[in-house]
């Protein structure tokens, strides 16, 4: 069986991908910027105010993780936020970060681990996330689907709305066989992930993957349509 | 003479015979049950383990009280497993580890620091960063079998320092010598009972002991006494004395709690002091050795002094026998009995919880796998979540008690995580620590109003008929319904309210706008909602259903409210989240599961409208108690005559539904607002939950309307607000108003705080 062979490969590929690609290379999505500005123009007398935290932590270094994708999906090097270079942070993808609370002062709690302010800071995942995406995808490596999914819910119910944990539950589950969950996990990973168009593009492809899988091919062929436009 | 000589070798030897096939027998008897599987094992049932990472929500004192709960000792400095010490915001452990069903957590010492109410740091006892970190899960609970046998099994390698051997200087001194009897003893045994002239004293081995509770009644005669005594040279004569001491330890009667017999020194450890049997120090050895002569005399809950006094006996035995140093034991006999209380979390029972959980598990096992099996049953629950949900009832209870009928209301309580489906915490009765009709359950009750929002979401999918600033008209109106019979519905206040925007007849709860509203829908089209919400019940299209007459119980209402707060994604609500078989292998998953049921746009208008309950409708006393930066959404519910008091509401990260009523339906004087909402306030006030922050879907625009007329305007026009709209279908922009463009943006930002 080639099949749990594909994340395998994937994950080395990526792997070796990021550990030969000088950092300053890794394509920059600024996707914050646009969806901040909508939102900082909001300050109406819209009934019920969304508060968001003001000061957003200071971030050392954290290491954006790739969502490797099993499947033949065109992208398969998903963009990385710039992270700053002055940790010195291995340019190995799964080391679990540092968040800058460890220097003392904390500032600003992101709560359940997702920072809930600007979508600039979505695509940075912090340490528990982070571990557990590499503890499920060790699992999913090693053939375990049901121990990565257990992991993968792990890491959803600590951060419920990072977009990249659905995307990988939405992988798993396709693993599993259920193409249709994973076509629900992937649209509930497309309603986080505004602004984010190279993420999207990515859930639409896994969407148009379990569309097939369930027999739609006009929806898959549609979803395919919609990740281009999304690129 | 040689006759009678005869006689006796003959009848001798007959004797000897039937003793032997006897022997046989027993021997059968022996070896049948204690090589095979000795125990039925009832099936654990474990609480959410509590998860560490930096960025935590979680308050210091609520992991102090996990903490105690899981029996960890405060100390000054952590000395192992099991311990604990506190210094300022600072927290250091050493958890036991845990197998859980996809990994197994490692025991390891781990350094937690708060601030506020966040985990702000989170270390190894090295220095190094700890990305993640689980305690072991509470437990919560076990599923019996009839006879409520409970036993938590253990190895003889786990066994602390000082058990075996005050086990063995207390109750056998002559243990690791004799072969299953103890002449010595017998002899003993004989010379009391002869001097007192009846059974006084048994000169039991461990062995004896463990037949007569392993393979016999608990009669008192000689052919008893001799076939304990056969037994036990028997089950010498085929398994040695580790084997022996092992199911010793497992066996033993320690105490009842309540139905449920506590065999064993692992359960009792677990029962009286919530710690592991591996972490007992030396006085609380001797306290549970000392329990094996009267378990119930000397239950050390209900007889401490007696409980005290025999163990210090026990441990000034150890001492002259040169078991445990004299400082030792003068140390152990200054300690407290150290147990712990009961109704404290570690004690508590949560019936409501565990009835939830039975019912799952009935559907996948047989009640024997449940009761024998010893599987490991993984929850969701939320022992904090629980505490304060009982607390804001309890408390609200109080402080409505003034009020007349009130100590006839009943309550029922379901809290969610909207954001994954899982139940936390239930509560099934205004006496939440007793077992019986489980009212989050099973008591289904007409909903009232908690239906509107079902109303209001059919008609804001449909964007080209119906938006939020649609107008209504709120006004008296009376049909005829197939059977012929008049419906008239009524506002609570009695009063009409004219023409209103569509938004508000949801935030104020009318009936007249509302119901004109479902029947312009079509009152089959809003029941087809109700279902695809999640709620199950098959209810007639009559239009009294518009106003709540259907019943449901709270665990559909919070079933139904998910999906509103889970952005449209329906989630079957789960207790349970995986089982474990006794030896730790996964056997069987219960994943999330999602469904999108409804397009988020309409969903994400709807939630603005509910949020407005809060801020400005039926639920604003919220805002009384808690701050206005954290945005909630919810519905209150009143049935006629004030029969139930519901109320249903969620923020990010909590989904609560509260249901107030008399088990005869008899009426309260508890609206959806002044009862079900006030224990709701309460619990989110003590669950300090995230404000609710739907991402705005690619669909939704923004508009500024203006607030009296509805048109749209310029955010620099007085009296502009900002309302949400399906793409298309809000108002054309109007004009800006007087002032030039520059004013106009200081304008915007003055408004934004001030609103």
């Amino acid at each position: 069986m080639n099949k749990w062979l594909i994340p395998a490969v994937t994950v080395s590929l990526v792997l070796a991908g990021c550990s030969s690609v000088p950092r300053g290379s890794i394509p920059v999505v600024e996707g914050g910027t646009a969806v901040a500005g909508a939102q900082s123009g909001t300050p109406g007398s819209y009934g019920a105010p969304v508060t968001q935290p003001q000061a957003l932590p200071e971030d050392s270094g954290v290491v954006v993780m790739v969502p490797g994708g099993g499947s033949s999906a065109p992208i398969q090097s998903f963009p990385a936020t710039n992270a700053p270079l002055d940790t010195g942070t291995t340019s190995q993808p799964w080391s679990a970060s540092a968040p800058a609370t460890s220097q003392g002062g904390y500032v600003a709690p992101a709560p359940s681990g997702i920072p809930s302010g600007g979508l600039a800071m979505d695509e940075q995942l912090d340490g528990p996330v982070l571990a557990l995406l590499t503890t499920a995808q060790q699992q999913q490596g090693g053939g375990d689907l049901n121990g990565a999914a257990s992991s993968l819910e792990r890491a959803q119910r600590i951060a419920p709305r990072e977009p990249q944990v659905l995307y990988k539950l939405a992988e798993v589950r396709l693993a599993q066989g259920d193409a249709a969950q994973a076509e629900q996990f992937a649209r509930r990973g497309l309603s986080y992930a505004s602004g984010r168009p190279a993420l999207q593009a990515s859930l639409w492809n896994l969407i148009a993957q379990a569309r097939e899988r369930q027999g739609d091919a006009a929806g898959a062929a549609q979803a395919r349509e919609q990740a281009r436009v999304n690129l | 003479m040689r006759p009678w000589l005869g006689w006796a070798i003959k009848l001798g030897l007959v004797g000897l015979v039937v003793l032997a096939v006897f022997a046989v027998y027993l021997d059968a008897v022996v070896q049948e049950k204690f090589s095979g599987k000795r125990w039925t094992v009832p099936a654990k049932v474990y609480a959410r383990p509590l998860e560490l990472f930096v960025g935590q929500k979680l308050a210091k004192d609520d992991f102090l009280k996990e903490l105690d709960a899981l029996g960890y000792r405060r100390e000054s400095t952590v000395a192992g497993p099991g311990g604990v010490s506190v210094a300022g915001n600072t927290i250091e452990l050493h958890s036991r580890g845990f197998q859980f069903y996809e990994s197994t957590e490692p025991s390891q010492r781990v350094r937690v620091r708060f601030s506020g109410d966040y985990v702000a740091g989170l270390t190894q006892a090295g220095g190094g960063n700890l990305a993640v970190a689980r305690l072991e899960p509470l437990l919560i609970g076990g599923l019996y079998p009839a006879h409520q046998e409970d036993r938590v099994l253990i190895k003889l390698e786990q066994v602390p320092p000082y058990l075996v051997e005050t086990l063995v200087a207390i109750e056998d001194r002559e243990f690791f010598n004799h072969f299953g009897v103890s002449p010595k003893g017998i002899a003993r045994a004989v010379w009391i009972n002869a001097t007192a002239g009846q059974l006084r004293q048994g000169g039991s081995t461990l062995t004896q002991q463990l037949v007569k509770n392993f393979y016999l009644t608990n009669e008192r005669t000689l052919v008893r006494k001799a076939t304990e005594a056969m037994m036990a040279v028997l089950l010498e004569l085929h398994y040695d004395k580790k084997d022996i001491l092992e199911a010793y330890l497992n066996e033993v009667f320690l105490g009842q709690d309540g139905q449920r017999a506590v065999h064993g020194f692992g359960l009792a450890s677990q029962y009286f002091f919530s710690q592991p049997l591996s972490e007992l120090k030396l006085d609380q050895v001797a306290l549970l050795v000392g329990m094996v002569k009267g378990p119930t005399y000397y239950n050390p809950r209900r007889n401490p002094e007696r409980a005290l006094e025999r163990r210090n006996l026990v441990l000034d035995v150890l001492a002259a026998q040169g078991v445990a140093s004299v400082e030792e034991v003068d140390a152990a006999k200054q300690k407290p009995l150290g147990i712990t209380r009961r109704g404290s979390l570690a004690d508590s029972s949560f019936p409501a919880f565990l009835d939830l959980v039975k019912r799952q598990l009935r559907e996948d096992y047989q009640e024997q796998d449940l009761t024998e099996e010893g599987l490991r049953i993984f929850t969701s629950f939320d022992p904090i979540m629980q505490l304060k949900a009982e607390s804001a009832l309890a408390g609200t209870l109080k402080r409505l008690s003034g009020r007349k009928g009130v100590d006839q209301v009943e309550a029922g309580m379901v809290v969610t995580s909207p954001e994954s489906g899982e139940v936390q915490a239930i509560i099934g009765s205004r006496q939440p620590r007793f077992a019986g009709f489980n009212r989050a359950l099973d008591a289904v009750r007409p909903i009232g109003s908690l239906i509107k929002p079902a109303i209001y979401l059919t008609a804001l999918e449909r964007p080209s008929q119906y938006t939020l600033t649609s107008l209504l008209e709120d006004q008296p109106f009376s049909i005829k319904g197939q059977d012929g019979q008049v419906w008239r519905p009524q506002n609570y206040d009695r009063k009409a309210h004219g023409t209103i925007y569509l938004y508000q007849g949801l935030v104020n709860s009318y009936n007249l706008s509302t119901a004109k509203l479902g029947l312009e829908i079509g009152v089959p089209e809003v029941l087809k909602t109700l279902n695809r919400l999640g709620v199950e019940q098959e209810w007639p299209a009559y239009p009294s259903m518009l106003l709540g007459a259907g019943g449901l119980s709270p665990m559909s209402v919070a079933s139904m409210y998910q999906t509103l707060a889970n952005g449209g994604f329906n989630t079957p609500l789960r207790g349970i989240r995986a089982v474990l078989t006794a030896e730790g292998e996964p056997l069987k998953r219960y994943p999330y599961q999602i469904q999108q049921r409804f397009d988020s746009g309409a969903i994400y208008l709807l939630q603005n409208a509910m949020q407005r309950t809060m801020s400005e409708g039926t639920g604003r006393s919220v805002y009384s108690q808690l701050p206005r930066s954290l945005a909630l959404a919810g519905k209150t519910g009143t049935s006629n005559d004030s029969r139930d008091s519901w109320f249903a509401g969620f923020s990010q990260d909590v989904l609560a539904v509260v249901w107030l009523g008399r088990d005869d339906n008899g009426p309260t004087p508890l609206t959806g607002a002044t009862g079900a909402l006030q224990v709701w306030t309460d619990f989110m006030r003590q669950a300090d939950p995230l404000p609710l922050d739907m991402p705005v879907p690619d669909n939704v625009v923004l508009a500024w309307v203006d607030a009296s007329s509805g048109q749209g305007t310029d955010p620099s026009c007085p009296n502009a607000v900002q309302m949400p709209y399906i793409r298309g279908s809000q108002p054309v922009a109007g004009p800006a108003c007087g002032i030039q463009a520059p004013v106009n943006e200081v304008m915007d930002w003055v408004r934004g705080w001030l609103d």
